[in-house]
């Protein structure tokens, strides 16, 4: 078992008041699981996966991820932000190195590595680019390397895709199922998109809002590449939309 | 238009109404400003006899000691300070009351401590460089984006790493900005630091003209000190548009 929520409560503290953000959460997540938290903006989808994360903690409950509690960020669990968080100061190649680095990999290997990473998310050709000279969807991409370069047991995406466009948003999803296939990671992917919840996912959890509790799971069983214009990737979109 | 001849015009409209008001219909006496005419004969002068070449450079040597020394200490106290909040907190008054102290005020004690001389020079130009630096370094330790940090700690960096890797160059950009602050305000200290017991430099240069009624030499004093600042301002301004992010 990958991840295990446990009763998991998370209040702030806000204008002396406590306000509720996330509310009883019980989920477990397998080895190897494409997992999507989809709810609206403001539920809490976001927090929970910090708490996986070890960014931020429980107020109540506990959190385990393969049965040690989760007490702060650690290399088993890669994260990718939804803001860009490439360091700017450092190229393609060095943001990708930066975890072996920081880890004691020596500079060969920590290379041959990261170009490894770099070539999965198809920036051959880039290693010396600064990420003020990408696009929005290439600095996604090496993020995913990034996260990936220090390989990881568990992916936890936090909209990633959210401020790509259609178009390079549906490529990047392609890439990442393709990429999950071939690694064998647990993916904890968060989003407001139904459609890229549905395409994505193993398994899509939705959320409601203010405080974010657990309305209901779907198990998504469509074959992989997903069509979207199906009518029962069309009927799941419709069913989930209509809980939110 | 090319943009450094724009920005000559001004300069040239003022030099010529400065000759019209003086040389040319002597509206202003040259006992209140020297005519341009005069200002560049006490250049050639100074610049002939070699004092205004040794001048500038032992100017220049006492800038340079003042704000590296400043740079050292700044630079370091000024990320501890971002970095930590305790130490931020704890040194909020005992900086918020020193740094508007005049640094020409501190000259009874440069004198007491470091003696006559260049030690005092130096410790003038330390005074006005160090808080620009620290101010800025500290802000721009704060100001790093915690989707950086945050990024180092789920990449397995411990605090020293992200401090060294991440925090440390995210706040460059404000570093050199505070570098550039520091090193303009410690060329404006020149004359209070050569005021103890200097036999040279530009400042010196401007206090011996000036008590000898020279005020042409002393505006070629005030303008070589401008010059060079603007220099210095052009480097740090390089330095900025290159490292900025």
């Amino acid at each position: 078992m990958s991840f295990m929520l446990k009763n998991v409560n998370k209040k702030f503290i806000m204008k002396g008041k406590d306000l509720e953000v996330v509310k009883n959460i019980n989920l477990s997540v397998r080895d190897g699981e494409f997992l999507t938290l989809v709810g609206p903006s403001g539920c809490g989808k976001t927090t929970i996966l910090r708490m996986m994360a070890g960014l931020d903690f429980p107020s109540e409950g506990e959190i385990t991820e393969n049965g040690e509690p989760v007490t702060g960020p650690n290399t088993d669990r890669g994260f990718v932000f939804q803001q860009y968080s490439l360091f700017p100061w450092r190229t393609v190649l060095d943001n990708v190195a930066f975890g072996p680095e920081v880890r004691g990999v020596d500079t060969d290997k920590r290379y041959q590595n990261a170009l490894n990473y770099i070539e999965m998310v198809g920036l051959t050709g880039f290693e010396d680019s600064y990420p003020h000279e990408l696009s929005g969807g290439m600095k996604q991409r090496v993020a995913i390397a990034r996260a990936l370069a220090n390989d990881p047991l568990d992916l936890l995406m936090d909209e990633p895709f959210a401020a790509l466009d259609v178009m390079t948003r549906h490529k990047l999803q392609e890439e990442l199922v393709k990429i999950w296939q071939e690694e064998h990671k647990t993916i904890i992917f968060v989003t407001h998109n139904v459609d890229e919840a549905v395409f994505l996912a193993d398994r899509v959890v939705v959320l409601n809002k203010s405080p974010g509790e657990i309305i209901k799971t779907f198990q998504i069983e469509l074959e992989r590449v997903r069509d979207r214009t199906s009518p029962d990737f069309i009927e799941l979109k419709k069913e989930i939309t209509q809980l939110l | 238009m090319n943009k450094t001849i724009k920005a000559l015009i001004l300069p040239i409209i003022i030099i010529i109404i400065w000759a019209i008001l003086t040389t040319y219909t002597g509206i202003i006496p040259s006992y209140l400003i020297p005519s341009p005419s005069a200002v560049w004969v006490a250049f050639e002068n100074l610049l002939m006899n070699g004092s205004l070449i040794t001048d500038t450079i032992s100017t220049l040597t006492r800038v340079f000691l003042g704000f590296i020394i400043a740079a050292i200490v700044a630079i370091p106290v000024g990320i501890l300070l971002g970095w930590s909040k305790n130490a931020d907190e704890l040194s909020k008054y005992v900086i918020g009351v020193l740094r508007p102290i005049p640094p020409i005020a501190w000259i009874p004690f440069a004198i007491l401590w470091f003696g006559v001389g260049l030690g005092s020079a130096i410790f003038i130009i330390f005074l006005g460089s160090v808080f620009p630096i620290l101010i800025n370094t500290a802000d721009g330790v704060k100001r790093t984006d915690k989707v950086y940090t945050e990024s180092a700690y789920t990449l397995g960096a411990n605090q020293l790493q992200t401090l060294i890797k991440v925090v440390v160059p995210s706040a460059l950009p404000n570093i050199i900005t505070g570098l550039k602050v520091g090193i303009g305000i410690g060329l404006m200290c020149t004359v209070a630091a050569e005021m103890i017991g200097s036999s040279n430099g530009l400042g010196y240069l401007i206090l011996t003209a000036t008590s000898m009624l020279d005020s042409a030499s002393a505006i070629v004093g005030m303008l070589t000190i401008g010059l060079i600042g603007l220099g210095f301002d052009y480097m740090f301004r390089r330095a900025e548009r290159k490292i900025n992010w």
